[in-house]
């Protein structure tokens, strides 16, 4: 047996963004940045280490409004159609610098190596379809894919029981039709937890859940081995919290490995340095500057003005990556060590979970960074071996029985970022909804006892479902307190109240607006499989 | 984007603000594909170009342009949230004329009545109260570890409450490890050993008290009274409501050099309040000096470290404060079983 075990899981997930109203739309560059410097490059690297014999064994939640956005047929076309544009101007760029600056020019040589490589790879190896990539992956043994809420609503936050039912039902539906199989473990949406969510997880076949660390730490009575063992709720649902010290060490703003000096920068982007003209074509119709990708700039020092930050040297930043991976590894050996010894010789396992974005899209060379680990971590060394809650929990090793006390992994640890004085002005609207949608399907559940529902009436329940989720998500309280894109994320609050509150007007007056009806399912087409009773009354 | 696809989609574009885009607009350029790609269909979208007027737009896309929130009905509605273990927010809405059923109920022995928002602290029996409207919202600062319950009511001096809804129940979270071992064998672990698993997990500051604490509770509470009534130097407060781990708690953080304001919100309200009463003469030293003189310390000083919550990307995680010693860790045991008959005083807080 290994002194330690190391579980490393990645937290994929992206609001639900798709606006086919409109030819282009801004926010949807959150999915495509996120697939060119996040998914592909994820994925071809889990697939190389597997078929190398080096199964990387991590967990990895791609929410299911990721999933929809990634097999929608128009985003998809949208993402094609994006990363030909970059891919023509990374092309333009190799030629540029050549003539003009030098200094740029092996920068903009791998962009343009790297981006007609994604373009081969979204095509051809892909067809376009990355859920189906990462469902390989997951039946070949390599990782285990679990799922998250439905639109990663924050439970805790949901008023009623029979709408934080939904949340989950509807996201291990999303997730079989996704995989293809029963998810075994769910990220709870932030890492919030409050005692009883874990009921409405064992009526839906989850085995585990991810939280915070406190969540067990203080929880009843002391977990023996604190947070580097899971924990059994009193229901048999097990919990796996998250480790602090491997989050410092590769997420922390102060002292996280990604602030190297070598590391790539991310402010400076192209998009903002060369002359509008050029740019044009690459920029959406308004011909506003934005982030387009290429960034030729190192972080050169924490202090350093972005206008005096020097060039990125892809070698050297390598080698940076492969160094922190070293690194990485020997201080998890470290730790093994001692938390063994702390324990009197019971192993001990590190959960270790990030935001998938953070590896690629935040830093340009996470990926690079979870390759060389998990090669070296197979290659290098016997102390860590790699696993997932899944195989911990297959592995026999008794777990103790506590109760959980509630939590979020947000700042100061409870629900202050998704409930505040920015944003306490969306939960009436939110759970008013929820109180009405459960009125609703009571209503209809009972009415197809005894006639088969109209159509119409399907449609226009499904979609009253979809617009509660939709408002639901905690993105857009989030982005509310963070104060990044703020208007938006308001707009798209109430307008699935909005949206929610016509679809009512429908229902209770007969008088269906069937051209309305067809646009709102036009543009908020989720789940295409919901099941309007999952509301009905517990 | 191939030159034929950029022709198109100016054109789509100088058209009227809304059109079936044409399907091949959508698809992809393949020049820029070297091995051959296996076509994916586009799809047919209805879209708007970016400036459509609202006036311009069909019913069923000007209904949705511009969202709006509806009006909420005038009902009795009344939610509790909790924000964290110290803070909850409540909303609520009084349908219908609330005083009408009081006239009902009452008579004309209703005027003297006004409409109130009460919060019970359900474990202890206590409540306060607040004049409020028909609608609205509220923050209250509360107790970790404690169960609450908002009202909305009609109260009048020397007059019976009449209630009109009440909330739902909620419990705040204790923000300590719990003081409960488990029970089997294989599970139970003592304070010191827990301490180090605290320690080890990066909790540091909940180390350092369960390991001031140590495994006698009655006895550890006793030297957390006897050390808070020598630092606000009055030996007649009764300690009902306050838990011994989160005074125990804010010694520890004022002895660190913690501001007490830098505390307002994190820590118990009624342990803020009584602190802030007796600010001027609080000090770290003072602070540090009653642990010491309580608890078996042998360090010369504590120092806190905090992470900020920043992390790389949009985010911000919650990472635990911790505690250091400057010259060596405690003993790990109160000294307070050799103090267990010290008297702790009774009373009650002026402020309750």
């Amino acid at each position: 047996m290994p002194t330690g075990f190391f579980s490393l899981i990645l937290h994929a997930h992206l609001p639900f963004v798709r606006h086919p109203e409109y030819p282009e739309f801004l926010e949807e560059d959150w999915l495509f940045e996120a697939i060119t410097e996040v998914y592909l490059p994820l994925i071809f690297i889990l697939q190389s280490l597997n078929e190398s014999g080096v199964k990387p064994r991590l967990a990895m939640n791609v929410s299911p409004p990721l999933c929809e956005m990634l097999s929608d047929e128009l985003l998809q076309t949208r993402y094609t159609r994006h990363l030909e544009n970059l891919l023509e101007l990374a092309d333009k760029e190799v030629d540029r610098t050549q003539n003009e600056a030098m200094e740029f020019h092996d920068v903009a040589k791998m962009y343009a190596v790297g981006l007609r490589a994604s373009l081969g790879l979204w095509n051809d190896r892909y067809n376009r379809d990355l859920v189906a990539a990462f469902r390989d992956l997951q039946d070949k043994g390599a990782i285990e894919i679990i799922t998250c809420g439905a639109t990663h609503g924050f439970l805790p936050l949901i008023a009623t029981q029979e709408a934080r039912r939904a949340q989950v039902n509807v996201a291990v539906a999303n997730y079989k039709k996704h995989f293809g199989r029963q998810p075994r473990g769910i990220w709870l949406p932030e890492c919030a937890y409050e005692p009883g969510v874990e009921a409405l997880l064992k009526d839906a076949g989850i085995e585990y859940f991810i939280s915070d660390t406190h969540a067990i730490l203080y929880g009843d009575p002391r977990p023996r081995y604190g947070v580097h063992a899971p924990v059994f709720c009193p229901n048999g649902v097990a919990v796996f919290a998250r480790d602090v010290e491997t989050s410092q060490q590769v997420w922390s703003a102060e002292i996280g490995y990604p602030g190297n000096d070598v590391y790539r920068e991310f402010y400076r982007d192209v998009g903002w340095d060369l002359p509008i003209e050029y740019l044009k074509p690459h920029l959406h119709e308004d011909g506003n500057r934005r982030h387009l990708g290429l960034k030729y700039h190192r972080i050169t020092g924490r202090n350093v003005p972005q206008q005096n930050k020097a060039p990125y040297i892809p070698a050297l930043a390598r080698e940076k990556a492969a160094e922190n991976a070293s690194h990485f590894i020997g201080e998890r050996i470290k730790q093994a060590h001692t938390l063994r010894a702390t324990f009197e010789g019971h192993p001990p396992l590190v959960v270790s979970p990030y935001d998938a974005e953070l590896f690629g899209h935040w830093w340009y060379e996470g990926p690079q960074f979870i390759d060389f680990f998990f090669r070296k971590l197979h290659y290098d060394q016997s102390d860590i071996a790699a696993i997932t809650p899944g195989d911990f929990l297959d592995s026999g090793i008794p777990i103790q029985r506590q109760q959980p006390t509630a939590s979020s992994w947000g700042e100061n640890g409870y629900y202050k970022v998704w409930i505040n004085e920015l944003n306490s002005w969306m939960y009436p609207y939110q759970h008013d909804a929820e109180r009405k949608m459960t009125d609703l399907a009571n209503r209809f559940s009972a009415e197809a006892s005894k006639r088969d529902l109209l159509e119409t009436e399907v449609r226009l329940l499904k979609q009253l479902a979809r617009e509660l989720l939709l408002a639901e998500s905690s993105d857009w309280a989030f982005q509310i307190y963070q104060g990044t894109t703020v208007e938006y994320s308001s707009r798209r609050f109430q307008s699935h109240i909005h949206r929610f509150d016509l679809l009512v007007k429908m229902v209770e007056s007969g008088e269906v607006d069937h051209e309305l009806l067809a646009e709102i399912e036009r543009r908020d087409n989720i789940f295409a499989e919901i099941d309007f009773s999952v509301y009905s009354k517990l | 984007m191939s030159k034929d696809s950029k022709e198109k989609k100016s054109l789509a574009l100088k058209a009227d603000y809304i059109e079936f885009v044409p399907a091949d607009e959508l698809s992809s350029s393949s020049e820029l594909i070297t091995s051959a790609v296996e076509p994916v269909e586009a799809v047919a979208v209805r879209t708007l170009a970016p400036a459509t007027k609202l006036e311009d737009m069909p019913p069923a896309f000007r209904e949705l342009a511009e969202p709006k929130l509806p009006e909420l009905a005038h009902e009795n509605r009344a939610r509790l949230q909790m924000q964290s273990p110290n803070r909850l927010f409540f909303y609520w809405s009084v349908g219908a004329n609330p005083f009408h059923k009081l006239n009902l109920a009452l008579g004309a022995k209703t005027a003297s009545y006004s409409l109130v928002l009460k919060l019970v602290d359900v474990r202890h029996d206590l409540e306060e109260i607040y004049p409020i409207d028909a609608e609205g919202s509220w923050w209250f600062d509360v107790e970790a570890d404690g169960e609450y319950r908002a009202e909305i009511g009609f109260y009048a001096p020397n007059r019976p409450y009449v209630r009109a809804l009440f909330s739902n129940t909620v419990a705040t979270p204790r923000k300590s490890p719990s003081p409960r071992v488990d029970t089997e064998a294989d599970w139970s672990i003592s304070a010191d050993r827990f301490a180090r698993v605290l320690e080890v997990a990066g909790f540091t500051e909940d180390a350092f008290d369960v390991a001031l604490a140590g495994d006698d509770i009655d006895a550890a509470e006793m030297a957390t009274h006897a050390a808070f009534t020598q630092l606000v130097d009055e030996p007649d407060f009764d300690f009902e409501g306050i838990a011994a781990d989160e005074i125990r708690n804010v010694l520890l953080l004022l002895a660190s050099g913690v501001s007490l304001e830098s505390l307002r919100g994190k820590i118990s309200p009624l342990l803020f309040a009584i602190l802030q009463k007796r600010a001027e003469s609080l000090s770290a030293e003072k602070a540090f000096a009653v642990l010491k003189d309580q608890f078996d310390i042998e360090a010369d000083e504590i120092v806190e470290e905090e992470f900020g919550p920043g992390v790389f990307g949009v985010s911000s995680i919650n990472f635990p404060r911790r505690l250091k010693t400057r010259r060596t860790l405690p003993k790990l045991q109160p000294v307070s079983s050799l103090r267990s008959s010290s008297p702790v005083a009774g009373g009650r807080f002026s402020n309750r």
